[in-house]
């Protein structure tokens, strides 16, 4: 057996059963290996959208997700793929293939130092040296990957190290030790909360990579706080709870901004005080104490001062602190009114397709288990805003890093990992083009991902900013000269349509979901819709900015 | 601006330095001094950095501690600040 055989074998000891990648010199004896080796591997057109493709995997499944490429410009390709996991703290293991360790360093074809690149954007990264190790560091890599606050990890191989003859042998059984709970945090902590007068709970990513949904509803429930998500918390919370409040943030839910901003307590459960959540920090909940539940520690006072920090496994700490509810039913009911009173309007005038209507159709016309992906725009903020999500693992969105050309690639891997359920793209014109490839993709595996595409012929976002902040100088943001797009899926034989106006919505996601392959549907909405509310920048976030309609 | 010391313990790793360093300017602080050692049978390292900045110097060390071969991260305030060389 050599390396790449070997790697292909500990893989699959890992239960790895799909790869995304493309292939490459340094890295064809693992490809070689892979040919009659057992495992899956899906052929993307660009790395980026393996490394993403992994991404998406992993986010709809629980599981590692495993991206290769070559050396050099293919490792490079994955490296937006891996940043974006980072930021999202998602689980995956990228393999590259490296010149062979005497050719390191003498600026050799295809080299690139991908380990010291890496080191921005990976929790952790190897450069293989010797072929004895290669079972020991990819056991470790996976342990590291889904461990305590996960995150993408990657291993360099070089190609010498590839076809070098190896013994397999049992690799080392790499755990990490558990934190024992701090009792005394605990107390403090359910002393805060018993002090609270208007508490609200603020749910981040960080509840559904632990699976500790069930114990957060549990204790949401019991005590009875009213509550708001960040953009990778959605679908953690019931979205019907008549104490759910939303998104918070700078296009969350009215409700959600003015109940934290008048809170005297926060509980922050698995999220980091993002900058899009919090708004000017300084005017941020400036009444409120704060309760932060992370398995990383390094989150506590980070960006803000928490009263009590406790480091444990969500799972766990969660029901210690579930049991009362809380004394405060005039709290309870001024969010309620909150709530009611900043309801989501849909009554748009004119014909043409108003974007949040027609996604909150698409919403009611899917199942609780469909996984809808999206890209990076404006399109990404009316999904968070209007569609309904009961899993966090249904809800597929760049939060941390913002990268266009995601949702291509996450909707293909959520696709491979739950074959079973609906994968649904929700894209923006831009976005769609930054990965556009991946139709090739699609087409190849014969995937029926359905894919809306709302296309108002700009960088929707950036334009949005420009008209409000920027005197309407739409600096390249016009894209009228966009192709055809039913025509371009066409050729990538992937069957699509148009559509215009309102009252062609409902019958086009008919077809669209009744279709048994992969299917476009284009859509076409005004150029001027903007993203309401929207916090703007260097304000609190009870200053919110609202349609003028 | 405030001046630290920081004692790191560390597994041997041919880029642990550099992870260390990149580290420690990411998150906004100053490298004013160091010193590092290998540990008689070279398994180990042991860097000594005086760092500077406005910020505390806590959202240094837990990123330092959290990295896969650092084992131990010590953090003490510099009573007197290091002269600055001509």
């Amino acid at each position: 057996m050599n390396g790449a055989q070997y790697i292909v074998q500990t893989l699959k000891q890992q239960g790895v059963t799909q790869i995304f990648g493309y292939p490459g010199g340094a890295i064809m004896p693992l490809y070689d290996a892979l040919y009659d080796g057992g495992v899956d591997h899906l052929l993307c057109r660009h790395e980026q959208a393996a490394a993403l493709g992994a991404v998406g995997y992993a986010r709809a499944s629980g599981q590692v997700g495993v991206c290769m490429a070559t050396s050099g410009p293919g490792a490079t390709n994955l490296i937006t793929g891996l940043a974006d996991a980072m930021l999202d703290s998602i689980p995956v293991v990228a393999i590259t293939g490296q010149v062979p360790m005497a050719a390191i360093g003498t600026d050799a074809f295809q080299e690139v130092d991908v380990l010291g690149m890496s080191l921005s954007c990976t929790k952790h990264s190897y450069l293989v040296e010797n072929v004895e190790d290669l079972g020991d560091i990819i056991a470790e890599a996976f342990e590291v990957a889904r461990s305590g606050r996960p995150g993408p990890v990657l291993i360099d191989v070089p190609k010498n190290i590839q076809v070098a003859p190896v013994e397999p042998r049992a690799t080392v059984p790499c755990t990490t030790a558990p934190n024992t709970l701090d009792e005394a945090a605990l107390a403090e902590a359910k002393a805060l909360l018993a002090a609270a007068r208007q508490p609200v709970l603020y749910v981040g990513g960080g509840v559904g990579m632990a699976n500790a949904e069930a114990e957060l509803r549990a204790f949401a429930e019991q005590s009875g706080i009213p509550a708001v998500t960040t953009l990778k918390g959605i679908g953690t919370l019931n979205p019907d709870h008549e104490l759910f409040l939303g998104m918070l943030g700078m296009h969350g839910t009215k409700a959600a901004n003015l109940a934290v901003q008048q809170s005297d307590l926060l509980m922050v459960v698995g999220a980091r005080f993002d900058d899009r959540v919090t708004g000017k920090l300084d005017a941020f909940a400036v009444n409120a104490r704060v309760i932060h539940l992370d398995k990383d520690a390094a989150e506590f006072g980070k960006v803000r001062h928490a009263h009590v920090g406790i480091d444990a496994e969500l799972t766990e700490v969660l029901p210690r602190l579930t049991g009362e509810r809380l004394a405060i039913d005039p709290w309870r009911e001024q969010c309620r009114a909150l709530k009611d009173e900043h309801q989501w309007r849909y009554d748009h005038p004119g014909e043409g397709i108003f974007a949040p209507l027609m996604l909150k159709q698409l919403s009611e016309a899917l199942d609780d288990t469909a996984m809808v992906s999206c890209d990076v725009g404006q399109h990404q903020m009316w999904v968070a805003q209007h569609m309904r999500f009961t899993s966090p693992r249904n809800h597929l969105s760049s939060a941390g890093l913002g990268t266009m050309g995601f949702g291509l690639p996450a909707a293909i891997g959520a696709k491979l990992a739950r074959p079973e359920h609906e994968s649904v793209l929700v894209s923006g014109d831009g976005s769609f083009m930054m990965n556009v490839q991946e139709l090739g993709t699609l087409k190849r595996a014969q995937l029926p991902v359905k894919m809306v595409l709302l296309d108002n012929q700009r960088l929707g976002m950036v334009r949005q900013w420009q008209e409000l902040f920027f005197d309407g100088r739409f600096s390249e943001t016009i894209l009228t000269d966009n192709p055809d797009f039913v025509a371009m899926a066409a050729a990538f034989g992937i069957p699509g349509e148009t559509i215009t106006r309102k009252e062609q919505v409902q019958p086009a996601i008919a077809r669209m979901l009744q279709s048994d392959t992969a299917y476009l549907l284009h859509v076409r909405i005004s150029e001027e819709e903007n993203v309401w509310p929207l916090v703007p920048p260097g304000v609190a976030n009870d200053q919110m900015m609202e349609s003028k309609a | 601006m405030n001046q630290h010391n920081l004692q790191i313990e560390a597994q041997f790793r041919p880029e642990v330095l550099e992870r260390v360093l990149r580290m420690t300017r990411h998150r906004g602080f100053r490298v004013d001094d160091m010193e590092m050692s290998t540990s008689a049978d070279c398994q180990n390292l042991n860097i000594r950095v005086t760092v500077s900045s406005e910020r505390p110097i806590q959202l240094l060390s837990n990123q330092l501690a959290k990295l896969m071969n650092v084992t131990r991260v010590e953090a003490h305030i510099m009573e007197q600040p290091l002269k600055k060389s001509a």
